[in-house]
Formats: C-alpha cells, structure tokens, sequence
C-alpha cells in the first residue's frame, strides 16, 4: 500500500467532522475497549500472564535468527516451502508466480495486514487473477476501494446504511437490509466463492519454531475455508511473529483474544502443521510460508524501538486511545493506524513524510496500559519525535522558520532577566491584537498553535512582582 | 520442501541484533520448555487429570460451552444421545445429513435413528460410494447439518477440539449450517494449556496430525455496525451433545 501519511492533519480535520464515522467510532470505547477490561479483571493471574507473554516476546525477538532458523527447518521437514522476502516486492513475485505456475483463477483471502502491506488482492487482480477477501470486515473496504480503518475491525466506521448501499449495488439486494439480512447476503457471495478457491492467503497469528506450525484466529471461519478448501495454502507473517514453543500458545492466545474483543476465545483458532496428510480427506496439497521483512530490520536494529516488534496485532492501544478514537483509522494513511501505527507505519513507509505521525498522541499512556505486552508505544514516540526534530538530515524535517522560532525562544529564556524584559516586550507588542487576554490568531509559523486553542497574552505585570510586592506588603 | 532466501535475511536480522551466528541462546532451553522425557510425562498427568476429574470437568465444559454459543445437551446413554441427535436434526427439518467417518458411530447408532426418522446420512469420506475430493466438498456445502465426534473438549473456553485426519474432513464440521458434535465423558481439558501440552507430545512422538481447528460456538461476525450475527461463513448453529 502507497503511504499517504503526509495527509495525516487534513485527514483528522476531515474525520473530526465527519458525524457517521464519529458516532460508529463510539463502538470501538463501549464495545471492544470495555470488554477487554472486563475479559482482564475475569482472568485469573492477567498480569502475570502479560508478563509472561512479554518475557516470551523479549527473548524471541533478540535470538530472532535462532528461532527463524528453527521454524524454517521445520516447515520444511513438514513439508512445507518458505520463501524469505526483503521487501513487499519480492513477497508479492512470489506469490504471483505460484499462482500462474498452479494455473490459480481465483483467490481467497483471509485477514492478513502484512498481505495489506503489500496491496496483495489490488496486484492479483492487476494480472488477471480473481482475488476475493473474505472476512467480511476486508470485503466491505473491498468493495469500496478502501483501507482497513482498524485492525481488528476494518469497516468499523461504515454505518449499516452505507454497508447496505454498497450491498445493494453490487448485488441488487434490498438497499434496506438489517445487518443480519446483510450477513445473510454476505455469506451466499462468499460461499460460492469458496467452492471455487484454488488458492488461499492468510495472515498469521503465531508461527511455532519447535513444530514449524501456524495458528489463525478468527470469528467468522473465513480461516478454515482457505485452510480447508483451496489447492494452495499461502501464509504471509512478519518475520515477528514466532513463538518457541507450542506450550506458549495458551497464554498467547488468551492474551490476544481477551485484549482484542474481550472473548475468552474466538470462535475458531486454526493450527496448520504443513499441507494436508495423503490419507486426510481434504486440504491443501501445498504449504507456503512468506517470512516478510519490509523495514521490520530498522525497528530491530534500533534498541529504542525494537520492542515494536512484540505487537500482537490485537487492536487494544487503538480502542484505549483518545485520539484515534476521534482521528480515526485513515487519518494515519498506511496500513496499521493509531498508536502502535504511529511507531511502526513512519519506520516502515518513512519518517520524512510520516513526521506528524509520532505527534498524534498526547502521551497519555492508556496506550501501553491497554498493550497485552506492555509496549512502552509512549517511548517510542518520544523517540520518533525527537528523530524529526533532531535526527540525521533524512529523516529530520522541521522547517527553518520553526527551527529559528525555537532558537529565539531557547534565547529568551536562557536567563532571567532576558525571559523579564521578553515578557514585557511580547506584552506591549500583542496587546493591541489580543482581545480579552488571548490571541485568537497569530500570524505564521505560529498559526498552528491558535487554530484549535487561544493563545494567552504575557501578563502585563508578571507573576514575580506580584509575588513580590504581596510579600512586601505583608512584613509591613 | 524448499526454503529460498534464507541465508541473506538471516544474516541481516545477525546485524541488526549485532549477533553472530553459532550456538543457541544461552537461556533458550527455559524458553523452549521441558526436555522430551518431560513433555512425555507432563502428558500422562493431563491424561490422569482428565480421567480423574472428569465429572467436574464435563460439568464445567457444560457450562463454559453454553456461554460460547453452543447448545448443549446432556444425556446418559448411547442410545439417548443418538436420539438427540436425530431430533435436532428433525427439529430443523434437514434432511440432506453429513457425518464424519470416525469410529465414535460404531458405539453411537445415529445413522439408525437418523433412518427410523426417513433421513440417509452421508459419509464425508473419500471413497465412500467412489466419492473424491470434489464431491465431498459439494456434499458438505449442499448438507444442512454436519455431524462429527469430539477429540478433546476444553474445560476454560467452551472449545470443542478437531484434528482432521482419515475419516474426520476438515469441511464436514465448517460448511453445513448446523454442526453436531458429540462429547464422551473422560475427553475434557482443563484448560488451552493442558491442550497444547498433549499436542506438543504427539509433535514428538511424530502422531501430530497435519491441522487442529478449535472450534468456540458458531461462526461470528461483528463487521457490520458492530452488531454481532451468527452464521457468517461457517455454521450458524452448534450444538454439543454430551454422553455420560
């Protein structure tokens, strides 16, 4: 996916005053963000096994050569293929010659932000090759030409009149329908799609290194059907996401589920150890894990921000936090939104445009208190913030004119008696501007600043003399 | 089968972590768990444990399953469990039936009465009636009900545990409407844990089957308006008999 995070301010303003997304944002709070407290406080030893899951996390992630090595050695004894990819190119040429070499007219796919990444389905269909996404979720931002607004709940902003709009268009249904009569919908497209699947994608959730197997974690089935159905079985992971041992999948799994929709399990977890058995009754013939870097090395090499990579992709730091509850998903303009999306989406896709990215947070934390893991997301930010103000030339990208206003300021307040007179001066110069103690608007660079809030005007006399002038009148 | 690449990325994800190649993690054995005599036996505890509590356990899966969405039924016999299920059958009016091949029918007569009720079960195995992979798949879509025995239940999530193999299709518990699944007494877990725990015994004991699917209540969506509905792409109706 071409990342479009430069729009990230006209994109919230845009949002902010949207009411339909506004009010179907209020889902993702009273919905997914309260049952995960609930699943929380309903677990016994939660915190404990959050630790857990980031001790697992922490050491995978800094023996990862080890246990990619391992993985790949079992898939392989398993019977499986892997292909290692640099980048979203090379993971989509993959891909794409697989599927003409095994003669594939249509695809099913199942939610996968790494195949996101890659705008997988949009390259199929480029060259001739039906690519269908089938959780219902994808399908919906599907048919509108549109990026998931969430991870977990990718049309969680289309009202249900604009869901059965697009029904209605696309399939001539009653543009009316309930959400269950559109489900109902759904499920005669896609099934018949499923009948005639050749080939599967699928993201992954854990990739096991000691048994070279895979787990998927759906609601809806639409894993199972590509993992039952179609000749070709692909999975698609970021090379993260790997756990040791099958014995840490109870606690993954719980943490994950529990912090992304507050379920004790989801309806379906899947675990495929290589392509079906000879004397199994159905399944696919072919197994092909896709282990995708695309950028994932420059979080890992930075100590500040590697912890990005123990993400479970669960969705709780987007429902936790302020701003993306009111920005929304598209705001961020690439493939993973809100605050884990603010770390990896400008690592990945680039800095230099992704810059306002790392400032769409008020550091409020709620973010790392919700993370299943405990990313420090705040950190990071920090970190990235500090990048665009003062790191190496390609990624900085603060203009000239606020670099010079910051000088200024850095000036005026290295000692007090130039922070007295400033004041003074800023006092007399604004007062003709300012109405009723506030500037309503200031002139560039610093129009930023007042287009959401006042600005208040310095005190004609500062703080300190009144304080002094108090503390004289009481001794006498 | 082949694994292409691997050396050049290895070597990056080296010089990202600053590592060079060679011997495992000093603390990767903690990590990986317990040696293989000690997965064997961790493994024949779950089994006791199983056996030992199994009335507490099938009267908690009773439990957690209802929660998860399964309609669950209790009965004492062979003979009253086949019944059930022959009458959820008929209380849906299905008439086109899919059952798996496994050996939990030899003690369970529900093809009998399924028949005493006018219905032919098929039999979602390759084989069967010079059936190959195509028309299984056409069966199992065209059947209304599906019906398959239970490898393990899990006590904590209401989860009923599914290792396709010979006999068990992956589509037979997946593309019908509603799903049957029978559960003997003694075949509950306590929790995912215990689940993993035996699975990672079969890994190496080299019995591990090629998939398992965990199957928590019928298949979900909340993608439209938030509103949860059953029945997306799999069955819009579970239900979990229990025997003993």
């Amino acid at each position: 996916m071409l990342p479009k995070t430069e729009r990230f301010k006209q994109g919230a303003r845009e949002t902010l005053a949207d009411p339909v997304i506004q009010e179907s944002m209020e889902a993702v709070y009273n919905g997914f963000h309260t049952n995960r407290q609930s699943a929380g406080q309903a677990t016994e030893g939660w915190d404990a096994q959050r630790d857990r899951g980031r001790a697992i996390k922490e050491h995978t992630i800094a023996n990862l050569d080890y246990y990619l090595e391992m993985l790949t050695d079992k898939v392989d004894a398993n019977g499986g293929n892997v292909f290692f990819a640099e980048d979203t190119a090379a993971a989509t040429e993959y891909i794409l010659d697989l599927a003409r070499a095994r003669d594939v007219k249509t695809v099913i796919k199942s939610k996968s932000m790494v195949s996101e990444e890659m705008s997988l389905a949009h390259e199929m269909e480029a060259v001739g090759i039906e690519a269908v996404e089938t959780d219902l979720g994808e399908y919906i931002i599907q048919l509108a030409g549109e990026a998931p607004y969430h991870i977990i709940a990718p049309a969680i902003h289309k009202s249900q009149d604009q869901v059965a709009e697009m029904f209605a268009e696309t399939t001539g249904t009653d543009p009316g329908q309930t959400p269950e009569e559109l489900t109902t919908t759904a499920r005669g497209m896609l099934r018949e799609t499923f009948q005639r699947a050749d080939m599967s994608v699928t993201g992954v959730n854990f990739a096991v290194a000691e048994s070279g197997s895979i787990v998927l974690v759906t609601n809806e089935g639409n894993g199972r059907m590509c993992t039952s159905i179609p000749r070709v079985h692909v999975a698609v992971m970021g090379m993260e996401k790997i756990v040791p041992s099958m014995q840490d999948l109870g606690m993954m799994l719980r943490i994950l589920i529990r912090s992304a929709t507050g379920q004790r399990i989801s309806s379906y977890v899947t675990m495929v150890n290589g392509p079906r058995r000879d004397e199994e009754e159905d399944g696919p013939e072919e197994f092909h894990l896709v282990i995708v870097d695309n950028g994932r090395m420059r979080l890992l090499a930075d100590p500040n921000l590697r912890e990005a990579l123990y993400c479970l992709r669960c969705g709780a730091c987007l429902n936790a936090c302020p701003v993306y509850r009111k920005v929304g998903g598209h705001s961020y303009g690439w493939v993973y939104p809100g605050p884990i999306g603010a770390v990896v989406s400008p690592v990945l896709s680039g800095l230099k445009q992704a810059k306002d990215l790392p400032f769409a947070s008020s550091l409020c934390g709620a973010c790392r208190e919700a993370c299943p893991v405990r990313i420090d997301i705040p950190n990071m930010l920090l970190h990235l913030r500090h990048q665009v103000v003062e790191g190496p030339r390609e990624v900085r990208s603060v203009g000239r004119v606020e670099r010079l206003v910051w000088k200024a300021w850095r000036f005026g307040n290295m000692k007090p008696g130039r922070f007295r007179t400033g004041g003074k001066i800023a006092n007399l110069l604004g007062r003709p501007f300012a109405r009723g103690g506030t500037f309503r608007r200031v002139p560039p660079p610093l129009s930023g600043w007042t287009r959401s809030r006042d600005l208040p005007l310095p005190a004609s006399t500062p703080f300190r003399d009144r304080f002094k002038k108090r503390r004289s009148r009481g001794r006498g | 089968m082949a694994i292409t690449g691997r050396d050049a990325f290895l070597g990056r994800v080296r010089e990202a972590l600053r590592r060079s190649p060679g011997a495992p993690p000093a603390d990767a054995a903690t990590h990986l768990g317990l040696s293989s005599d000690d997965v064997a036996s961790a493994a024949d505890g779950v089994r006791r444990e199983m056996a030992e509590s199994a009335d507490v356990l099938l009267d908690a899966v009773a439990e957690s399953a209802a929660s998860a969405g399964w309609k669950v039924r209790r009965v004492g016999s062979p003979e009253d469990a086949a019944d059930v299920v022959a009458a959820i059958c008929a209380e849906g009016g299905a008439t086109r039936v899919l059952r798996s091949d496994q050996d939990i029918f030899d003690a369970i007569p529900v093809d009998a009465a399924l028949e005493a009720r006018g219905v032919t079960p098929g039999i979602a195995a390759v084989g069967q009636a010079g059936t190959d992979i195509p028309a299984l798949k056409q069966a199992a879509f065209d059947s209304e009900v599906g019906i398959t025995g239970v490898d393990y239940a899990i006590a904590e999530t209401g989860t009923v545990v599914l290792h396709p193999r010979k006999g068990l299709s992956r589509l037979v518990s997946l593309a019908p409407g509603r799903h049957i699944a029978i559960l003997n007494r003694g075949d509950v877990l306590p929790s995912l844990d215990e689940l993993f725990t035996l699975e990672r015994a079969a890994y190496q004991d080299g019995t591990l089957e090629g998939s398992m699917n965990l199957i928590s209540g019928p298949s979900r969506t909340g993608d439209i308006a938030a509103t949860i509905v059953d029945g997306i792409h799999g069955p819009f109706e579970v239900h979990l008999v229990i025997v003993g």
